[in-house]
């Protein structure tokens, strides 16, 4: 299978401050997954804004089918666009409150001239239909929706171009469990339908372990762990990815050990500005952390099929 | 003011005695339920179509409307207010009713000209330094704040005694000094607005600037601006009263409130009338537009109304 989108040692910053330091993913022609699991303030976000060119990038590359997204023109990068779509975090923000449903999904097909105008409205109506909404929704206004309302909305309207690539930011966190189910169904049913490849923005491992095939996991704008996410979620190593994986609610489920539990927030700010390069970010919550640890950055390797940046890999593997 | 807004606020229906549930009154309007929640925006909407309708309808409605130009009646000069002069008459023996009636059209004529073109300066600037930034930004509210920095009635009156006394020449300079605000306003708003997931949204499905602009931007920046417009209205008249009762602004024989105020004022202790009713005129058409204007910004933020 070849590659559908490719990123390479991506550094992301706002201002002087570097926020995401050369992350590397890889999106398989669809239908395909990848998930991008981290915490709040991680860089998951702005992955998926720099993948759409939403967000400059400040060094690396990203290619798209061979061509290079960060040097495309103007032109390319609207045709760039009409394959690479971006459903937002919160489908609230994500519509224009002066803007009808109608209006919102037909405006993607206005301005690219994909459908001719008498049709739109039909192909508008086909949209809703294949994210489950019926067209009496076609008149109402952002506020006149539920929160699973707006989101599939905004996923309709990502889908009105027939994008092969979705960055899909945390579809589901804003949604009750019951809501979440059923925006989780729609996007299995589209991925097989539409032969989707997508990049899945979550911190929810229960939806990464349903919705990609492989998945990366971000440390303060580093992946430290990368591998197939059956792998990843079943035995992790790295004592984040551990962490995470214990922090989950199970009924009745034994967990792993207690020494992996997450006991404290992410480190404060005056933490995320020490000088990278002064050994591993996640040291100072690890509990398997060494004197190595504080003084080696350590960087992605292979063990056990997958790749880690930790310097303890291998005793991870026998506790 | 809120707590009376809170007051009047629709409890939610409860069943009464017989446990039967009360029936709310089907609205005949959809802005019936509004306009119940908000007696003073229902107030100022009812005094302000008063306003309008009796200007507009002014040369029918008027018992002389000869009297609103240049005629003199020397035989009826400075009369009380009677049966045959509501509002008594002026100096000149004009009858006042008729010539505040009229007055109204030359206030509404003032405020919309003014609102127009402040608004559309206003919201061209203002968009145009929160959308694009930068540079840009940075001259555009630089100029702005060279406007705002002098008190805008001066600068008002300044520039009316430049031109020549008009009402034409008074709109102008009101206009000139009002428009900063709204470019202040919209700035904020597009700015604002610029940094909404939509924006991006719009740009990821392939929105150039112009498209963002006017399909985006400005429609969610115009309800600011709207409620602006209406609160600015009393303002407005308040301050084409001030300018014409300084003499800068429209010219007898024209009908305007303030220059009716400022020639009934050496007789107000002779003949109280010709003062009073053109005073009251503005009183009432300002306090009007205030109440639509605080009850608007409630409608249109329901934590401010509600909290």
């Amino acid at each position: 299978m070849s590659d559908l989108l490719t990123v390479r040692g991506l550094r992301l910053g706002f201002g002087k401050t570097e926020v995401v330091h050369g992350v590397d993913l890889q999106v398989l022609e669809g239908p395909y997954g990848l998930g991008v699991i981290g915490e709040s303030g991680s860089g998951k976000t702005t992955i998926g804004r720099a993948v759409l060119r939403l967000h400059p990038a400040l060094d690396g590359s990203i290619t798209y089918r061979g061509c290079d997204v960060l040097t495309m023109t103007r032109v390319e990068l609207s045709a760039y666009r009409r394959e690479v779509q971006l459903v937002f975090q919160d489908g609230d923000g994500a519509l224009d409150p002066r803007m009808s449903v109608q209006s919102a999904i037909a405006e993607p097909l206005a301005i690219h001239r994909t459908v001719a105008r008498g049709e739109r409205r039909d192909r508008v109506a086909a949209l809703l239909a294949e994210v489950g909404l019926g067209s009496d929704l076609l008149a109402r206004y952002p506020h006149e929706l539920s929160g699973g309302e707006r989101q599939r909305v905004v996923i309709a309207r990502a889908l009105a171009l027939e994008p092969k690539l979705l960055v899909l930011d945390e579809p589901t966190s804003a949604l009750d469990v019951t809501v979440q189910e059923r925006v989780l169904q729609l996007i299995e049913r589209l991925r097989e339908h539409r032969s989707l490849g997508y990049i899945l923005i979550s911190h929810n491992l229960a939806v990464i372990d349903r919705l990609s095939e492989s998945c990366v996991v971000l440390y303060q704008g580093a992946v430290v762990e990368r591998g197939r996410t059956r792998d990843l979620l079943t035995t992790p190593l790295h004592p984040y990815t551990r962490a995470l994986r214990a922090a989950v609610p199970e009924l009745g489920v034994g967990r792993p050990p207690s020494t992996s539990r997450l006991t404290d927030g992410p480190p404060q700010t005056s933490s995320l500005l020490q000088p990278a390069g002064q050994g591993c970010s996640y040291a100072d919550r690890c509990p398997l952390a060494v004197k190595m640890c504080r003084s080696q950055t350590p960087v992605l390797r292979e063990v056990a099929g997958r790749e880690i940046a930790c310097h303890r890999a291998e005793d991870s593997l026998s506790l | 003011m809120k707590d009376l807004l809170n007051s009047e606020m629709m409890p939610a229906p409860t069943p009464d005695l017989q446990g039967e549930p009360r029936r709310r009154r089907p609205a005949a309007w959809p802005g019936w339920r509004v306009a119940r929640r908000f007696p003073l925006l229902n107030i100022g909407m009812v005094l302000a179509a008063l306003v309008i309708l009796a200007s507009l309808l002014a040369p029918w409605i008027t018992p002389y409307p000869a009297d609103a130009g240049a005629v003199i009646h020397p035989d009826l000069v400075l009369e009380a207010p009677s049966f045959a002069h509501w509002f008594g008459t002026d100096a000149v023996g004009r009858d006042i009713f008729t010539r505040v009636l009229f007055g109204g059209r030359v206030s509404i004529a003032i405020v919309v000209g003014v609102l127009l073109i402040s608004a559309v300066i206003g919201l061209s600037i203002g968009l145009a330094a929160g959308f694009f930034g930068g540079w840009l930004d940075a001259v555009l509210m630089r100029v702005t704040d060279v406007f705002l920095a002098f008190p805008a009635l001066l600068l008002a009156v300044a520039l009316a005694a430049m031109l020549s006394a008009s009402a034409v020449n008074a709109a102008l300079a009101i206009a000139f000094t009002w428009w900063p605000w709204y470019a202040r306003l919209a700035r904020g708003q597009a700015a604002s607005i610029r940094r909404q997931g939509y924006a991006d949204a719009a740009i990821v499905l392939g929105a150039g600037r112009a498209r963002l602009l006017i399909r985006h931007l400005l429609p969610n920046a115009s309800t600011a601006v709207f409620v602006q417009m209406s609160l600015d209205a009393a303002g407005i008249i308040l301050t084409a009263a001030t300018l014409s009762y300084l003499g800068l602004g429209a010219q007898d024989p024209i009908p305007e409130w303030g220059l009716m105020v400022a020639q009934g004022q050496p007789l107000a202790t002779t003949a109280w009338w010709v003062i009073t009713f053109p005073g009251l005129a503005i009183l009432v058409t300002a306090v009007a537009f205030n109440f639509i204007g605080d009850g608007l910004q409630n409608v249109f933020d329901p934590k401010r109304g509600r909290s």
